[in-house]
């Protein structure tokens, strides 16, 4: 029944949609969107400030297993940063798309507009079903509208590449998925996740918990299943990839920790922390390092998504090991910081995400090396980017420090308390670095794109994007700005929606939590107040002195042009010498000769692709390719030979048949 | 009192370890040397001047040296001397640190970026990559000093009633070392980079600041006193809680280790080649790890004894 009347929804979202004026289809899905999302999050700040799960629904199936859906603390969490995402995304879309209503058949406007609302609410749908086959079909829901939303330029050539190897991959997950689940089912006769704790609890846990770690894996994009990410986001309109990268990669977390919630006894609890503790460590490392070397914006970005689930992951593995070896306070520092880090990451990438659409769509390239000077032309966007790429970043006073605070505090205190402390350590290493290397992708990013001169006419000519596209970049904004300077408040969300993980009442958890990130918010407050202090006294001495303006000093270098500005590459060049066999150098065109004394024009691309971009691409696709030319022999095309291979059929078949075999 | 006495010593230790570098390099040579209060008349001089700004740069280039000294500011306000009391202590103290500092590096590297220039953009990817390696060998120190002491805050790390014990010497000279090697790094001194070389293409921190000047880079310069104080005082710290650790000894001894060593190193070593550097700054994460190992080890033993 549940999917009956879902599909009677969908009609009624689409027929709205589709009935609306060019002009108006953004507001409908913004309304249908905003009334669907405030409403279930009225639902989840209930339940995040009782604490006692909701029943949403409860419909007769005619599949095996409950079809209910219910609204837990760690529903109620995602469904306020799903709700949050997806409207910022809806609104943004309304000036993106502004430009595109002219050439595009306004069915194709409407066929996008439905799938986003599709998209939003089937999100919804993933994180508050009890699992199972409505679950399932919830999450297919998600992925064949985002499917479509990527196709949304479908005219291009990569677009449609994106989206179809897209679709392959998610198709790959999902198998796994349904495998998870069918197990799951014939051995507890449930397929809910509740069914989850008493199978782990009984057999080996290790097949169905790797098998749901690749299914949800594949979505979250962890290494080395990630290879989608990069190749999907630049292609997708930007509200789309703000609204997969902030929102839709946060299912396949969701997943992952439902699934690791299941877990019970200290030995599985240990194995299965140390093997998320690797896979977050590989994850974020392997983003880092891509990300540092990328020279699209989109792309750059994309990495940096793979980067932060390695860090929730990290916090997660960190959660597992603590709750394994008895230490709570390790335990509650790692699952707050992986869920806070999870909300902030939905809230700065998806502000990165509208950046970049407004770069995309003022100056028509996200190319790191076509751009330059941008923030004097887009001086809105370049302030909104600065403080996405800062928190990003981790700095303070912005909320990418107090998640990843909590999960280095998970650490120390695992350090300090002598357990798990070897797993620790090498969480806090990767950790630390992947902290060092995020600030050189982005001040690669940030320096090339809107610091120093232009490098192309299209960057001198941009202009400042729409209002309505600022205003939705407000929303994220305000989340950054909210959690980086009252971490103690909003942590207080992330212990509550902890409760499905850690026995500690939140009460309990504010109490051990808040005496540090009270101190956090008051250093953040300080260095405010000292920043602003300094810059006044600064303008105050410099008043009625002289101050100039001169060219950028050229080392005694008379004549210096744009061109010989450091780009994105040459930047990055110095950690490509460290790791060099993680990507693959792609280069077109040619080199200047020798004996060209006057050089003419050259055109040279350098393009890094991820070394591993093609591993499920490359081998069984070959495989099949090969296959299919040796069956390619049996079609010779003589009436003669098919009769043959019919007679050998029917002998076969006689044969097995007379042996008993058939 | 005992925090403001605490600033007071940061602030002391952050002056005079420059003219304790230069006195030392001086007698190095043998030579007399300038005055010791030098590079404080120099700074006067500098904030009496007006500015010169590029014309490529924005309204980041201007703020970028507020956000540099305002981070070393509250990044120093953590550091414990000796036994005294820091005005910021709090569990993960460490961590904010690490970040606070991290946010001035990042003002700076993108205020060089705005400069347009080939030049700051080669330095700025230098600093970025060099600071983005020290990071690990940092919090594998903090974390050595948690793994030994079982606190995770500075001034609880620094506790005289917390000390380690006597058989975690070895670990905590170790770091001592280690710390010595992340104040060389983080300060720009040889063999990492060289503060008076005359070429801007070797250059790394230097390179960054070239079109600041007058108050900006006075701002810039007592920024990096305050970073290369508050890494000696750690340094300090940590030596001194191998027998006293008071601030009687933690605070002449982290001027004498920082002056004393890069005063001998500039005076006797030849600057690396740039593609060296990495190598260096990898050795120094190493030899954390190699701290952090032994102190484990250690505490094994203890906890089977």
């Amino acid at each position: 029944m549940l999917f009956l009347y879902t599909l009677l929804i969908l009609t009624v979202v689409a027929a709205a949609i589709f009935a609306a004026p060019p002009k108006a289809k953004a507001w409908t899905a913004l309304t249908i969107t905003a009334a669907a999302g405030i409403a279930l999050a009225t639902r989840a700040a209930e339940v995040l400030a009782a604490g006692h799960p909701v029943r949403l629904w409860n419909t007769v199936s005619p599949l095996p297993g409950p079809d209910t859906g219910s609204m837990d603390s760690l529903s109620a969490f995602f469904v306020l940063l799903i709700v949050l995402g997806a409207i910022a995304a809806t609104l943004y879309s309304r000036g993106y798309l502004a430009h595109a209503l002219a050439h595009k058949s306004p069915a194709h406007v409407s066929l996008h507009y439905t799938s986003l609302v599709v998209m939003s609410l089937s999100m919804l749908g993933v994180v508050t079903s009890d699992g199972g086959f409505s679950f399932l079909f919830f999450w297919e829901l998600m992925t064949v509208a985002s499917f479509l939303l990527i196709l949304f330029d479908a005219e291009r050539r990569e677009v449609r590449r994106a989206a179809l190897s897209y679709l392959i991959m998610m198709h790959v997950g999902f198998v796994l998925l349904v495998v998870g689940f069918v197990r799951l089912h014939a051995a507890t006769g449930s397929a809910s996740f509740a069914a989850l704790a008493p199978m782990f609890a009984e057999g080996p846990f290790l097949p169905l918990f790797l098998v749901f770690l690749a299914g949800f894996g594949m979505k979250a994009g962890l290494f080395p299943m990630h290879v989608w990410l990069p190749e999907a986001h630049p292609a997708a309109p930007s509200h789309v990839s703000a609204l997969m990268s902030g929102v839709m990669i946060k299912t396949g977390v969701y997943g992952i920790l439902r699934v690791a919630a299941a877990l019970g006894d200290a030995a599985s609890l240990r194995t299965a922390g140390l093997i998320v503790l690797a896979a977050g460590i590989a994850t974020g490392l392997w983003g880092v390092i891509l990300a540092a070397s990328q020279n699209d914006v989109k792309r750059l970005l994309a990495y940096s998504s793979i980067e932060n689930v390695g860090v929730i992951l990290i916090g997660l593995g960190i959660a597992l090991l603590g709750k394994a070896a008895g230490n709570h306070t390790m335990a509650l520092c790692g699952i707050a910081g992986a869920l806070l880090h999870t909300l902030n990451h939905s809230f700065f990438k998806t502000l990165l995400f509208m950046g970049a659409g407004n770069v995309l769509t003022q100056t028509r390239t996200t190319s790191l090396d076509a751009l330059g000077g941008v923030a004097k032309q887009m001086p809105l966007t370049a302030l909104l980017f600065l403080v996405g790429a800062a928190a990003i970043c981790a700095l303070p006073p912005l909320n990418g420090l107090v998640s990843e605070l909590l999960i280095y505090m998970g650490m120390f205190r695992g350090i300090a308390a002598g357990s798990e402390t070897l797993a620790a350590a090498a969480g806090l290493t990767a950790l630390a670095l992947i902290g060092g290397i995020v600030v050189l992708a982005f001040a690669k990013l940030y320096g090339t794109v809107f610091l120093g001169s232009p490098r192309t006419p299209e960057a001198v000519e941009a202009t400042e994007a729409d209002n309505v596209r600022i205003a939705a970049m407000a929303l994220p904004l305000a989340g950054i700005l909210f959690v980086g300077l009252f971490p103690a408040t909003a942590a207080g969300l992330a212990t509550r929606a902890a409760g499905f993980f850690v026995a500690t009442p939140a009460v309990a958890a504010d109490y051990l939590l808040s005496p540090t990130l009270e101190a956090a918010g008051r250093t953040a407050w300080l260095l405010v107040a000292v920043v602003a202090l300094l810059a006044w006294l600064r303008r105050r001495t410099l008043r009625g002195r002289k101050v100039e303006q001169g060219p950028t000093w050229g080392c005694g270098f008379t004549a210096p042009n744009v061109r010989m500005q450091y780009t994105g590459e040459s930047f990055s060049e110095g950690l490509q010498s460290i790791v060099p066999s993680l990507t693959r150098q792609d280069g077109e065109g040619d080199a200047v000769g020798k004996n060209e004394i006057f050089p003419s024009a050259h055109g040279f691309e350098i393009r890094r692709k991820d070394r591993i971009d093609n591993l499920f691409a490359a081998w069984w696709v070959e495989l099949l390719r090969q296959m299919n030319r040796r069956a390619m022999r049996l079609r010779t095309g003589k009436i003669n030979h098919y009769l043959l291979f019919a007679l050998a059929f029917l002998g076969l078949v006689f044969l097995l048949s007379i042996l008993n075999l058939l | 009192m005992m925090t403001a006495l605490n600033t007071l010593f940061l602030l002391l230790v952050a002056l005079a370890v420059p003219g304790v570098i230069n006195r030392v390099r001086a007698r190095l040579a043998g030579r007399r040397g300038i005055r010791f209060l030098q590079h404080l008349y120099d700074l006067r001089l500098r904030l009496r001047k007006g500015a010169v700004y590029s014309r490529t740069t924005t309204a980041l280039f201007r703020t970028a040296p507020s956000v540099y000294l305002g981070a070393a500011i509250v990044a120093a306000l953590m550091i414990p001397v000796g036994d005294l009391r820091p005005l910021l202590a709090f569990e993960g103290d460490v961590v904010c640190l690490a970040y606070v500092l991290a946010l001035g590096r990042f003002a700076l590297i993108l205020a060089a970026m705005d400069t347009g220039s080939a030049f700051e953009g080669m330095g700025a990817s230098r600093e970025a990559l060099y600071g983005a390696l020290v990071e690990p060998a940092l919090m594998l120190a903090a974390g050595t000093l948690a793994l030994a002491t079982g606190c995770t805050s500075f001034a609880r790390m620094f506790d005289p009633a917390a000390l380690p014990g006597t058989q975690f010497a070895v670990v905590l000279l170790l770091l001592t070392y280690v710390l010595v090697k992340i104040v060389i790094t983080e300060s720009g001194r040889v063999p990492v980079d060289d503060p008076r070389t005359h070429l801007e293409l070797t250059m790394i921190h230097e390179v960054m600041c070239l079109d600041y000047c007058g108050v900006d880079l006075a701002m810039i310069q007592l920024a990096g006193w305050l970073k290369t104080a508050l890494f000696s005082l750690l340094a300090a710290d940590t030596l001194a809680a191998t027998c006293c650790l008071h601030w009687w000894a933690a605070a002449p001894l982290a001027v004498a280790l920082t002056g004393i060593s890069v005063g001998v190193v500039e005076s006797t070593q030849a600057r690396n080649k740039l593609a060296r550097n990495t190598t260096y700054i990898l050795t120094v994460a190493a030899l954390a790890a190699l701290a952090f190992f032994t102190g484990y080890l250690l505490r094994l033993n203890i906890g089977l004894a």
